[in-house]
């Protein structure tokens, strides 16, 4: 009995192993053999995004729902915890002289990562233009559309969604601490002095960290702005690092744990803001703020709001990788993404609501009323107040305002 | 026939461990000193290591890599020495492996996270203090835990992940047949010499034991010192551990920090053979002062210290236990939960079913790569444990053998991955299923030898002896002697592959591409996401997961035996139904 049994194991083992060894080879073959088959092809697109929340992670699941529906594309969601490990990937893969048969088809990127992988020629250019939604962003009217932080796109991305950097607010916490929201930079600092340890930022290297830099340094310095839509210069730095200095070094003293330690991810500020650690916090996801309400991971008093000074405005892209070997789903993929209907999904508070790219100017009547939202949820950002916004810097602000952070605060790792 | 076999696969063994490493070794080193084609970089020099080492706070990072990994590791060890001294005599022995094994199979980064739980500002801890003082605003400028600047907050983490596993190790060793017999000895020596319980323990069992747990514990060493998980989410960023600067440099935007990366990466192997050497030196010391105690004879050893420490450390683990359930189980239930009440406002289904309808092939993709990865390597052990038997390899082979074991452990998984990748990607871009399989194989191999090892190699011989002077086979001894005598070790050393199979993050996700996604990689980049209660739910399906691994692992023996008795005593059943 026992060695019949421990023979089965085995023998299940060795199944176990073959099989798995086999199987993979097959199951990647299988895709494209099909491909060549028959007519009307399964295709398969493989999309890799940051994962981290379930807003966006439930939005791509419709997205890949409707695909499958209407184009037989069988969109698969690659969840990153970090975008720079797709980067890291399609790098290995031109290393190994990979051109044709990469893992990675659609990314989602802007800013450096984008400057990365444009650097390092990783990503398929002009494709964007053969886009037919493409033109009702309307890109001869909003530069924001083909300018990433600063760097022409060259059709290597299409605009995906946009964000502005927004704040928000515990008010019960408030109350008890008898302080008012600030509203411009200047109250910021104020409000860390009169309630210590309830704000933070995250480190330089997280993206809303050096936003948060950037906002600071284009409201510390609002006559210099010309300087900041330019590359970079040392006089440039001179000129407009001081002020920043002074700001932070009085801000820090006060800041969550006195500043000598700050969160590696913006996801952790909410997270902070939820537990009750922190009271305020900022983002550039202001749809995120309800739907997270909803979902019990923050409180019901939560209030979200704009700064008077300014907010920081940026463009979200889609990349296309060079080496991608399903090229043509891909950009049926893309092309889905930026039609109204996909954008007016997205926007939806209750979905994710992030702002559309398309110029309603560019839609028709009918698309534009899928636009319309129901009533606003108390802990929203009210849309029909007026913001100021502020355009992203120029993208080589961004290294030089970190490192220039490093060397004054000390790496942060 | 079956000796060749044996022969064959631990040289197949030696090249899978050896292979994919020392590709991704070097995929390392090239890199760190300047030469990586892909970022047209094509001169060798030592300009690398030289910008390491001008890296601000480079030295801190070293010390607290060494501080948490050695500290943690000689604090885990006296922690569990303490315990077993404690309640080795007592049946109680069982039910402390039992209870301590929802820390032993938890992934480290999900341990880190439940302990932020508990321990954090606006933890339950805070939250039982807090509601006592009432108060309704949770401070993070007055609590110590987490983020210190010492390193505390982790090493009490890895502390606190070790101790189940060491402890393990310790039970398998000691529940051994010829251990059995051996360890009974000693204590009736002891006590018949007027020893008392803790100090027969300590004198007379803990050496031969300890002796025999070594190379885990050294592994456990290795380990810790470049463990990523726990000082990414507990440790103060101002700098951190020398992992996470490696990561940080890794995953930088600027591709060409790469190159540091790599550097630090071989840096960090340096650290990790300090850390060796210190502890081998530690170890010296202690025998040498204990041969001494020895000698003086004294029968008596900290009786009573060493009952209350083994029970407080005992004490500390249940209510931690207890804490982190608690609270974890009801985050992942949670509606509102205002700080300081202890329970959330109401509970809802909704954390669980965001969880679950997203579950279905990551569950299934983390089972079969782990019952693939775990079975197979098992089965590989076992016949190169064999080898070592049967056909003994010479010295030298086998000392290269015994290294390549090491070598995963040695080399952050963050760059040998990424040499790894490369070199795959070299070789086939389809075979994502096996290239994945490869890199857990890495990881699971490595633990799977050091716990059967153990066991196989005191395997009293004689058994053998005596049944190879009877006529049997090599192959029959194998199979109708020795497995038997040591289900109890396979099975565990299985469950252990699987929860190592389970935990890996970096492997799943570097080899596969992101295409094979498991519950770890899932449950991660909802770490980094911002639900509190996402997490908790991900938290418990990391836990429940390895935990099955470790219940058939404690079933299975027993259902062997049971199969075994009822073939030899088929008469007897009816007794059986009316026996225990």
């Amino acid at each position: 009995m026992l060695s019949r049994t421990l023979l089965l194991f085995i023998c299940v083992v060795l199944c176990c192993v073959s099989v798995h060894a086999a199987q993979p080879s097959n199951q990647n073959a299988s895709p494209q053999k099909k491909a060549n088959e028959s007519d009307m092809p399964a295709q398969h697109v493989r999309f890799h995004a940051w994962g981290g929340s379930a807003q966006v992670n439930g939005y791509i699941r419709w997205l890949s729902e409707q695909l499958k529906q209407r184009h037989n594309i069988t969109l698969q969601h690659v969840k990153l915890a970090d975008t720079s490990d797709a980067v890291a990937r399609v790098l290995a893969e031109k290393a190994a002289g990979n051109v044709e048969e990469g893992s990675v088809d659609l990314i989602w990127i802007n800013g450096e990562n984008f400057a990365t992988m444009k650097k390092h020629g990783l990503l398929a250019a002009k494709w964007v233009g053969q886009l037919p939604n493409f033109a009702l962003t309307n890109p001869d009217d909003n530069p924001a559309m083909t300018m990433d932080f600063g760097e022409a796109t060259m059709g290597m991305e299409a605009p995906w969604g946009r964000a502005s950097m927004v704040f928000y607010m515990r008010q019960s916490h408030l109350q008890k601490l008898q302080v008012n929201a600030p509203t411009n930079i200047q109250q910021l600092l104020s409000f860390s002095q009169q309630a210590p340890g309830r704000f933070t930022y995250p480190a330089p290297n997280d993206y809303l960290g050096a936003s948060f830099l950037k906002y600071a340094l284009l409201s510390l310095n609002p006559k210099q702005h010309t300087l900041f839509y330019q590359p970079v210069t040392p006089q440039a730095l001179d000129d407009t690092l001081p002020s920043l200095w002074q700001f932070l070094d009085a801000l820090h003293p006060n800041m969550w744990r006195e500043g000598r330690t700050v969160v590696r991810q913006a996801s952790q500020l909410q997270r902070l803001v939820g537990t009750g650690e922190l009271s305020l916090a900022f983002t550039f996801t202001a749809a995120e703020i309800p739907s997270a309400v909803e979902r019990f991971d923050l409180p019901t008093d939560i209030r979200t709001y704009a700064m008077d000074d300014g907010s920081l405005a940026n463009v979200h892209f889609i990349g296309l990788t060079f080496n991608s070997p399903n090229r043509q789903a891909a950009i049926k993929v893309v092309n889905f993404m930026l039609s109204a209907e996909a954008q007016a999904e997205k926007q939806k508070i209750s979905v994710w609501g992030d702002d559309t790219v398309l110029d309603m100017r560019m839609l028709t009547g009918k698309q534009q009323r899928l636009f319309k939202e129901p009533a606003l949820h108390p802990s929203a950002l009210d849309k029909t107040l007026p913001i100021s916004l502020l355009a992203e810097p120029h993208a080589s602000w961004t290294d030089a305002l970190r490192n220039a952070w490093y060397e004054r605060y000390g790496a942060r790792y | 026939m079956f000796t060749r076999l044996t022969v064959f696969t631990r040289l197949l063994l030696f090249l899978l461990l050896l292979m994919p490493v020392s590709v991704g070794f070097i995929g390392v080193i090239f890199p760190s000193f300047g030469y990586f084609p892909a970022l047209d970089r094509h001169d060798f020099s030592f300009d690398i290591f030289k910008k390491l080492f001008a890296v601000d706070g480079l030295g801190r990072m070293v010390w607290l890599s060494l501080f948490t990994g050695i500290g943690s590791t000689l604090l885990a060890t006296l922690c569990t020495f303490l315990l077993l001294a404690a309640c080795y005599k007592s049946s109680f022995l069982n039910k402390v492996q039992a209870m301590l094994s929802p820390l032993l199979v938890l992934p480290h980064a999900a341990t880190a996270i439940a302990l932020l739980f508990v321990l954090s500002p606006s933890g339950l801890f805070a939250r039982l203090i807090g509601s006592i003082t009432s108060t309704t605003i949770p401070s993070a400028n007055a609590a110590f835990f987490p983020y210190d600047d010492w390193g505390i907050s982790v090493l009490c983490a890895l502390v606190l992940k070790e101790v189940p596993f060491i402890l393990l190790m310790a039970l398998s060793v000691m529940a051994q047949p010829s251990n059995v017999r051996k360890l009974a000895g000693y204590q009736r020596v002891g006590v018949s010499l007027g020893y008392n319980e803790k100090s027969t323990f300590f004198k007379l069992m803990l050496p031969s034991i300890y002796a025999q747990i070594r190379l885990p514990i050294l592994a456990v060493l290795v380990f810790a010192t470049s463990n990523v998980e726990i000082p990414l989410i507990l440790a103060a960023n101002n700098p951190g551990t020398l992992s996470t600067a490696i990561l940080h440099w890794f995953n930088h935007v600027d591709l060409s920090m790469r190159l540091l990366g790599s550097a630090a990466s071989i840096l960090q192997v340096f650290v990790c053979v300090f850390a060796i050497l210190f502890f081998i030196t530690i170890e010296r010391g202690v025998a040498l002062w204990g041969r001494n105690r020895l000698h003086a004879g004294k029968r008596n050893f900290f009786e009573r210290s060493i009952a209350f420490l083994g029970t407080s450390v005992l004490a500390v683990y249940a209510v931690l236990i207890a804490m982190v359930v608690y609270v974890v189980v009801m985050y992942s239930f949670a509606t509102y939960w205002p700080f300081p009440h202890l329970l959330p406002q109401g509970f809802t289904l909704l954390h669980w079913q965001t969880a679950l309808s997203a579950i279905d092939e990551p569950f299934w993709n983390a089972v079969a790569l782990a019952f693939a990865t775990s079975t197979s390597s098992v089965v590989f052990v076992l016949l190169t444990l064999e080898s070592e038997v049967l056909a003994p390899a010479k010295q030298k082979v086998a000392r290269l053998f015994s290294l390549s074991l090491f070598l995963p452990l040695l080399v952050p998984g963050v760059a040998f991955l990424y040499g790894l990748v490369w070199f795959q990607q070299l070789l086939s871009t389809h075979a994502l299923g096996f290239h994945t399989y490869i890199a857990h194989m890495v990881y699971v191999v490595p633990y799977v030898y050091l716990s059967l090892a153990v066991s196989y190699r005191r395997f009293e011989p004689r058994y053998a002896y005596v049944a190879q002077s009877l006529g049997k086979s090599p192959f029959q001894v194998f199979w109708h002697i020795k497995l038997p005598m040591l289900t109890n070790a396979v099975c565990v050393s299985w469950a252990l592959g699987m929860a190592i199979s389970f935990s890996q993050y970096l492997p799943t996700l570097l080899a596969s591409g992101g295409a094979i996604p498991t519950v770890t990689t899932e449950a991660v980049a909802s770490v980094s996401g911002s639900s509190e209660r996402l997490t908790a739910v991900y938290a418990i399906l990391q836990g429940v997961m390895p935990f099955m691994g470790f219940v058939i692992a404690w079933t299975l023996p027993a259902m062997i035996r049971f199969a075994r008795t009822r073939k030899r005593n088929r008469f007897s059943q009816k007794v059986m139904r009316y026996g225990p």
